[in-house]
């Protein structure tokens, strides 16, 4: 479903700060694959998602998704087929607009805007349900600016929006990061769900090894852009945060407490 | 007594003035508030409607084609604002100021000269009105129902897919590109309709007053968005019926409060420093209050 292939970026190329974010990563994930990507600080975590994303351009390298090409196409034409939830709740949503007109943008992710109206009634009640299905009580406020809401609650609702119509590619962006541990864990509950009920072939970066280990068949470990660790299925399901840190000597602190 | 007395005697032509500048004051309140793109392209696109206009119509063309082209020709200015920004990555505030110094070389180019009087011509008021054109409240009337039109045309575009996602760029550019929206060209059509608005407003005065002149968007800017802050101020922004109706209502009342300091027997030419204060002070209350700023978007 995902095809990286050589990705190469480097910030400020020929300046003493050159920083080479991403310096070899092939990557690819079959479909219904759900990877979980760590690494310590300027790994190249978030330039490798955001090279997927298309928020950040590649020197060299080429990115397929279901077959097509978008190594050239900027982020927006390849939300067709790519869903995103940001760290920070209030990028991933528009605050001043309504929860209901955000689930209308978030459904139209992949479809050309018209002069028609951008809600409907048979919207509401779709949107009314797939919002009941988090428990958050957010159906009954559809008419509410977002920027009313709770960092959990806007969270939860990005989430509720990025698998609204199921994207070929899901792009989680240490998007608990930024909650607290209890609305940490139901967003993630909610993920999984997500991600379980449609089989998405999923993406996620995070910096809590805990997560790390018990969400998704793949670990992907990266230091100074590249991958240096990767274990799959049963390889990964054996094994213990000490494990990782004692075999690969993790400096970060944030990865240790997170 | 005659204080009051000189007041009131102006109430209906400030009104015109007004409901004229509001649309000025819509074109100023969409890129800033639901396009977040600080943007002073009024002060050259209002002159130049109202230039373009009593181009055309002092060369004899329809007045209704004279004020569509000040349209379009409002919406090309905010155009080159939008795509200054987008392709030279030039800040949004150096982006007007530049449209707007270069306009005022094409508004003398478009007139052949730095005013044209307009009284020997039939307007769009004459052409709509007939015999009652020289009717004070006819004309504001006319100019009011324009402005209802155009308010519930907004009101109606803002809430169709292409409105909601103008306004999704203004909110979370991020959001917006990962939903499938160009930023890009969101914001062209928002300050292409920006522009559009405010030259509409200066073709109306062109047309309202028989004259027009390079100089006539000075001060534009900082009156308008004194209409905008009062008017949010009355009835804040809570919903997007409300924040369309604000620059109106604003403009209204704004102009009044001006009239009155006239008529309290203050000098005109001391009112762009007094609009100046106000709007500092509007700006300063909530900033010094600890609640962010009344123009920040959050």
């Amino acid at each position: 479903m995902l095809d990286a292939r050589a990705l190469r970026r480097a910030f400020h190329p020929g300046t003493p700060n050159q920083r080479v974010a991403l310096a070899d990563v092939t990557l690819s994930l079959a479909a219904g694959d759900f990877a979980v990507v760590i690494g310590s600080n300027g790994a190249g975590k978030s330039t490798l998602l955001n090279a997927i994303a298309g928020e950040v351009r590649i020197d060299s390298g080429r990115i397929e998704v279901d077959g097509c090409d978008v190594t050239a196409e900027p982020t927006h034409r390849r939300a067709a087929a790519i869903a995103r939830v940001f760290q920070d709740p209030s990028v991933g949503t528009a605050g001043p607009m309504t929860i209901e007109e955000n689930m209308a943008l978030a459904e139209r992710r992949a479809s050309r805007n018209s002069l028609r109206l951008g809600l409907s009634s048979t919207a509401r009640r779709r949107y009314r349900e797939r919002l009941a299905a988090i428990g958050l009580g957010l159906e009954e406020r559809l008419g509410q600016k977002v920027e009313l809401l709770s960092g959990g609650q806007r969270q939860s609702l990005a989430l509720v929006m990025a698998v609204l119509t199921t994207p070929k590619l899901f792009l989680l962006d240490e998007h608990t990061a930024a909650l607290d541990p209890k609305t940490a864990d139901v967003v993630m509950q909610a993920t999984t769900q997500a991600v379980a009920r449609d089989h998405l072939t999923t993406l996620m970066v995070t910096h809590n090894m805990q997560h790390a280990l018990h969400y998704g068949n793949r670990l992907i470990m990266m230091n100074e852009g590249r991958i240096v660790f990767e274990a799959r299925d049963d390889e990964k399901a054996a094994l213990t945060v000490d494990r990782l840190v004692h075999r690969f000597h993790l400096a970060s602190d944030r990865m240790l407490l997170g | 007594m005659s204080i009051i007395y000189a007041y009131i005697n102006l109430v209906p032509v400030t009104l015109m003035q007004s409901v004229i500048y509001a649309f000025a004051a819509l074109g100023i309140m969409i890129p800033f508030r639901l396009l977040s793109f600080p943007d002073l392209t009024v002060e050259g696109s209002f002159p130049f409607g109202g230039c373009v206009a009593a181009a055309l119509i002092a060369a004899r063309v329809d007045p209704w084609i004279a004020t569509l082209a000040a349209l379009c020709a409002g919406a090309l200015a905010g155009l080159a604002t939008a795509s200054l920004h987008l392709w030279l990555r030039l800040n949004t505030l150096l982006c007007g100021i530049l449209v707007l110094t270069m306009l005022f070389s094409i508004n003398i180019r478009v007139m052949g000269k730095p005013n044209i009087a307009l009284f020997a011509y039939s307007t769009l008021f004459d052409n709509l009105l007939g015999a009652m054109t020289g009717n004070l409240a006819a004309r504001i009337a006319l100019v009011v129902f324009l402005l209802i039109a155009v308010l519930l045309a907004l009101y109606w575009f803002f809430q169709t897919e292409i409105g909601m996602a103008l306004r999704a760029v203004g909110a979370s550019q991020s959001m917006a590109r990962a939903q499938g929206i160009s930023v890009a060209r969101y914001t062209l059509l928002g300050l292409g309709l920006a522009g559009a608005l405010s030259a509409l407003a200066g073709a109306l005065l062109a047309q309202n007053q028989a004259f027009a002149d390079v100089s006539m968007g000075f001060g534009v800017l900082v009156n308008g968005l004194a209409s905008v802050i009062v008017g949010e101020q009355l009835i804040g922004r809570a919903t997007l019926g409300r924040q369309l109706a604000a620059p109106v209502i604003g403009a209204v009342i704004y102009y009044q409060i001006v009239s009155f300091a006239l008529a309290l027997g203050l000098q005109p030419s001391d009112l762009k420093l007094l609009t100046g204060l106000f709007v500092i002070a509007m700006l300063a209350i909530p900033v010094l209050a600890g609640r962010g700023s009344v123009l920040g978007n959050r």
